[in-house]
């Protein structure tokens, strides 16, 4: 691991202690745990640490395993952060001898961390401050991958991205702007080391295995499926299901959807398949200008969120998000707060102009640059902020799903769909089906998805993979590529353990189950019936009900909190 | 969650899997739930009171193939390895647990097989199998074992013959007794040609139980599906065929809308099935005796390693078409839709039959039966003729 002292300018190569490794894998959970003395700092504190780590699948021929999790404190959301990447930064990284690099303290002056196989030095980056990402990484490109703030991050903006030179994004909870904070601009890394491989055999059998799977999957490579079509592949489902949200969730079906559907994007744009590395789905697609075309989710908020269904403006928002290293979600969910809030929803017209503004805190972009929370709040309409802990919501709507509902609530880092990931099984069937209007069970499934995916972001793998595969080959892929033996159920007590202390985390920071909730649009107002379903106000009670047993199967008290205060001492 | 329990021990009471009263299951909430015999459902309990999944069955299969494969395993053996693409795609191996194995604790013994694969076989006990998601996925973990364990005994019988006590009495039973002939006598079907999508949706509902009533597929395997007009109607993926009310995904053939990604992962197979013959129904499962025959080729010396992927020959079972080619994107799809247009029905190596109806469904299952059943007679015959 490499600790960069940002203050002081001196870096430092240090062993991780296998035993920490065996204990938390690598990546997310590895992040978490080096957290652990100075979780209650602010985000802002120059003492907070950001940690880039890599997982023990990173650098060989895994499928989907070249990522990246970054992992400090949320000024967003006040909550411990985690965001994987894929790209090509995690391999080189690896490549460069390292599992992680821990950077603390803030740089008297806006700084690059160049990283390789032969050692870092921070250079000057006065230059690159200013620049947008895609100059930054063109700047860059010469010294391997690139992970770089924009403007956003510089400025603060409460939901700025890292993001990297190949276009993804660490998103969502403002790591951008701890970055800034620290007067880091960017990292780069490189290296030509291999990483070995224990048992060939076993790994090759395994990975096998997991591709086999992977083309049986209809969502992977399916006709109609992510490899295709990339994410937007969604947008016809979630429409079909009732469950897009729409003009900040008041309703579940946008009529203009058809616009900026995976098909459309295909004729429009092109959508050539890109890749992070060693991945073969290659779900991310290319403009054939060189763009990269938005996801689902983007599509989606700045879309049906906003009441638009002009397909060039949506990829200009998104042009410009990821230029200005700005989360897509929730800048488009904030327009979308703030839309609602003044009574109309910002035109297709202006939105480019906004999220400027927005970046530059300029004008009425200071206030929005604070996410949807803050800005209802300064608005005396907090409850227009479809937000859990501060983090706004993706674009599944929980009414029409109540799995994801529930894990909307419990998310160690706000309202977000990927730490459970219930869409697999509540609406694309994988590996089974479950009844997305029922609470029935939910409680125990988020539980095992939580820790199981806890534990995919440690290997760091993509979640994508898990719509095909299970951690059954990936235990092998492990067990394969370390000769350590490995199962599911070891793996799923290592996210377990993961899980438990992101919330030991928050709760020694102040929440509670009171911030374990939805807004409350969720059970007043009905979703968009039609066409034989039925959209209904999620039943508060049954609600409640299924948190509560949520709670004690994972051991917790009836109101969230942990039985004792000796959690942290009793983990490795 | 007890509805639950006893929905999946009545099917698999009515698909003829596990032995008259012999299931037990257990399911994990925030409380531990159990039922069905009380040896089996505390088995089942106490196993998954050392998993962290929301359900385990463990039942004695109705026929003793399970038992039979581990007592042929060699003594070191860990786990057997039925060569069916059900086992090669989604199970990869059965573990083997002995009664030596089990004289302690008998349910760490299984629970700890359990934590790396979907499901087990002990011996003296049956089939043990977990569900990581759902209490619904060991039922269909369940399934599965019981699936690959009878492919794979009915081929090693015809390869090695019978090399216990007491086995051929038992085959004689299954053979004579067990075994009901496959017949669509009885059931009704719409003539089409279909148009109206309530119709198509209707019919392929009834059709998709007729097959599981009359054995001709396991619950969960296969999928089914419809054209009309410029829509594929097409079960979903992960669906049970006689639970298939809200699982049926209408898909439009000039692919404009993405709608479709929960359908099976047959559907490439589907649609080019559709392109090359001007069929309108499609049945797809994966009856036993069939999948077992695909897998019992007499070619000598052969170059192809991997024939369930790179086998490239057309074989004929009768008047079946046996074809290569792996599940969804992995070459089914191009293999099946040029030999399928002649006789209306085709075998995947290791994996299961097509068959295609021109106006309606009732050829198509008609056909799948008599594929099935003359697959049981040329089975049988080779048994003998190797007596």
């Amino acid at each position: 691991m490499l600790v960069v002292d940002l203050s002081s300018g001196r870096t430092l190569r240090e062993e991780i202690p296998p035993e920490r490794l065996r204990a938390y894998l690598g990546g997310r959970g590895l992040g978490v745990r080096l957290l652990r003395e100075r979780h209650t700092l602010s985000p802002f504190d120059p003492a907070m640490p950001v940690v880039f780590a890599v997982g023990p699948l990173c650098g060989t021929p895994a499928p989907t395993s070249a990522r990246l999790s970054v992992v400090s404190r949320s000024p967003l959301t006040g909550t411990v952060y985690d965001c994987s990447a894929g790209g090509r930064f995690a391999w080189r990284l690896r490549a460069a001898g390292l599992l992680a690099i821990l950077v603390e303290g803030r740089s008297p002056r806006p700084v690059v961390l160049a990283v390789t196989s032969a050692g870092e030095e921070l250079l000057p980056a006065e230059g690159l401050w200013a620049k947008t990402v895609g100059e930054t990484a063109r700047a860059l490109s010469d010294r391997g991958s690139v992970a770089a703030i924009g403007p956003a991050g510089e400025n603060g903006v409460l939901f700025s991205n890292v993001m990297m030179g190949e276009g993804n994004a660490v998103g969502r909870g403002g790591l951008g702007a701890v970055l800034g904070k620290k007067n880091l601009k960017a990292v780069t890394v490189d290296g030509d080391r291999t990483v070995p491989i224990a048992d060939r055999e076993r790994f090759d059998r395994a990975r096998a295995d997991v591709l086999r799977l992977f083309r049986a999957s209809p969502v992977i490579f399916g006709e109609f499926g992510i490899s295709g079509y990339g994410t937007p592949a969604l947008v016809d489902l979630m429409r079909r299901r009732r469950m897009a949200p729409t003009e900040n969730f008041r309703h579940t079906v946008f009529d203009g959807a058809e616009a900026y559907s995976g098909p459309a994007i295909r004729a429009a744009y092109g959508a050539e398949k890109e890749g992070c590395f060693g991945c073969p789905i290659r779900c991310r697609k290319r403009a054939s200008d060189g763009r990269s075309l938005p996801e689902y989710e983007t599509v989606s908020h700045f879309g049906a969120l906003n009441g638009i269904s002009d397909l060039h403006a949506i990829v200009r928002s998104n042009d410009a998000c990821n230029d200005l290293g700005m989360d897509t979600i929730s800048a488009a969910a904030t327009l979308s707060a703030w839309g609602e809030a003044r009574g109309r929803f910002p035109s297709p017209e202006e939105i480019v102009t906004l999220l400027h503004d927005i970046a530059h805190r300029r004008g009425e972009g200071d206030l929005l640059a604070e996410g949807s929370r803050r800005v209802a709040e300064a608005l005396g309409k907090p409850e227009l902020s479809m937000s859990v802990k501060s983090l706004e919501l993706p674009a599944y709507d929980p009414r029409g799903a109540y799995g994801m509902a529930l894990a909307y609530a419990t998310s160690n880092r706000g309202g977000c769909h990927l730490p459970a990931y219930s869409i697999s099984h509540e609406i694309l069937r994988k590996p089974v089906a479950s009844d997305r209007f029922s609470f029935s069970g939910k409680a125990r499934m988020i539980k095992i998805a939580e820790d199981a995916n806890a534990a995919v972001d440690s290997l760091v793998a993509c979640r994508f993979a898990f719509l095909g595969a299970s951690l059954e080959e990936y235990a092998e892929l492990l067990a394969g590529a370390t000769g350590e033996h490995r199962d599911p159920k070891s793996l799923e007590e290592i996210g377990e353990r993961i899980w438990l202390t992101e919330r030991f985390y928050n709760a020694r920071n102040g929440f509670t189950r009171a911030d374990d909730d939805l807004p409350a649009r969720f059970f007043t107002e009905a979703g968009t019936e039609g066409e034989g379903i039925d959209v209904p106000p999620i039943d508060r009670a049954r609600f409640g009900e299924e948190l509560t047993k949520y709670y004690r199967i994972r051991g917790l008290r009836d109101d969230g909190s942990f039985p004792d205060d000796g959690f942290l001492e009793r983990q490795p | 969650m007890r509805s639950l329990i006893r929905k999946y021990a009545g099917k698999l009471h009515r698909d003829r899997s596990v032995a008259d009263g012999r299931v037990g299951i257990a399911a994990l909430d925030d409380v531990m739930i159990s039922e069905g015999a009380p040896d089996l459902s505390r088995l089942a309990a106490d196993v998954l009171s050392r998993l962290s999944c929301p359900g385990v069955v463990a039942a004695s299969p109705s026929l003793p193939f399970a038992e039979f494969l581990l007592r042929r395993a060699n003594a070191g053996a860990e786990a057997i390895v039925p060569l069916d693409t059900e086992t090669r795609t989604f199970l990869h191996d059965i573990p083997i647990v002995r009664r030596e194995e089990l004289a302690g604790d008998p349910a760490g013994a299984i629970a700890a097989l359990l934590s790396g694969r979907k499901g087990v076989i002990a011996e003296g006990v049956g089939i043990v199998a977990s569900g990581p998601v759902t209490l619904e996925q060991a039922y269909i973990h369940y399934s599965s074992v019981f699936h690959a364990c009878h492919v794979k005994y009915i081929l090693d019988v015809l390869r090695e013959g019978f090399l216990l006590p007491g086995e051929e009495e038992a085959f004689r039973a299954f053979r004579e007794t067990f075994l009901r002939p496959l017949t669509a006598e009885g059931l009704s079907f719409r003539a089409g040609p279909l148009d109206a999508p309530e119709e198509v949706l209707s019919e392929i509902r009834a059709v998709g139980r007729h097959t599981v009533e009359r054995g001709l597929v396991d619950s969960f395997f296969g999928n089914i599906s419809y054209r009309a007009g410029d829509t594929i109607y097409i079960s979903q993926t992960a669906a049970s065929l006689d639970e298939l009310s809200g699982c049926i995904d209408p898909v439009p053939t000039d692919n404009r809308s993405t709608a479709g990604i929960t359908a099976s992962s047959e559907l490439p197979a589907h649609r080019r099935i559709y392109e090359a013959t001007g069929a309108r129904a499609i049945l797809h499962g994966h009856p036993k005796f069939a999948v077992a025959m695909s897998m019992s080729c007499d070619v000598k010396d052969c170059p192809v390693e991997d024939c369930w992927k790179d086998c490239t020959r057309v074989r004929m079972l009768g008047d079946t078409p046996v074809v290569a080619g792996e599940i969804g994107a992995g070459g089914l799809a191009v293999r099946v839709p040029p030999v399928i247009g002649g006789p209306g029905k085709a075998i995947v190596y290791g994996h299961g039959v097509f068959t295609t109806g021109r106006d309606g469904f009732e050829e198509a299952f008609r056909s799948m039966a008599d594929v099935e059943n003359r697959c049981r007679e040329e089975y049988f015959r080779r048994l003998d003729a190797r007596a």
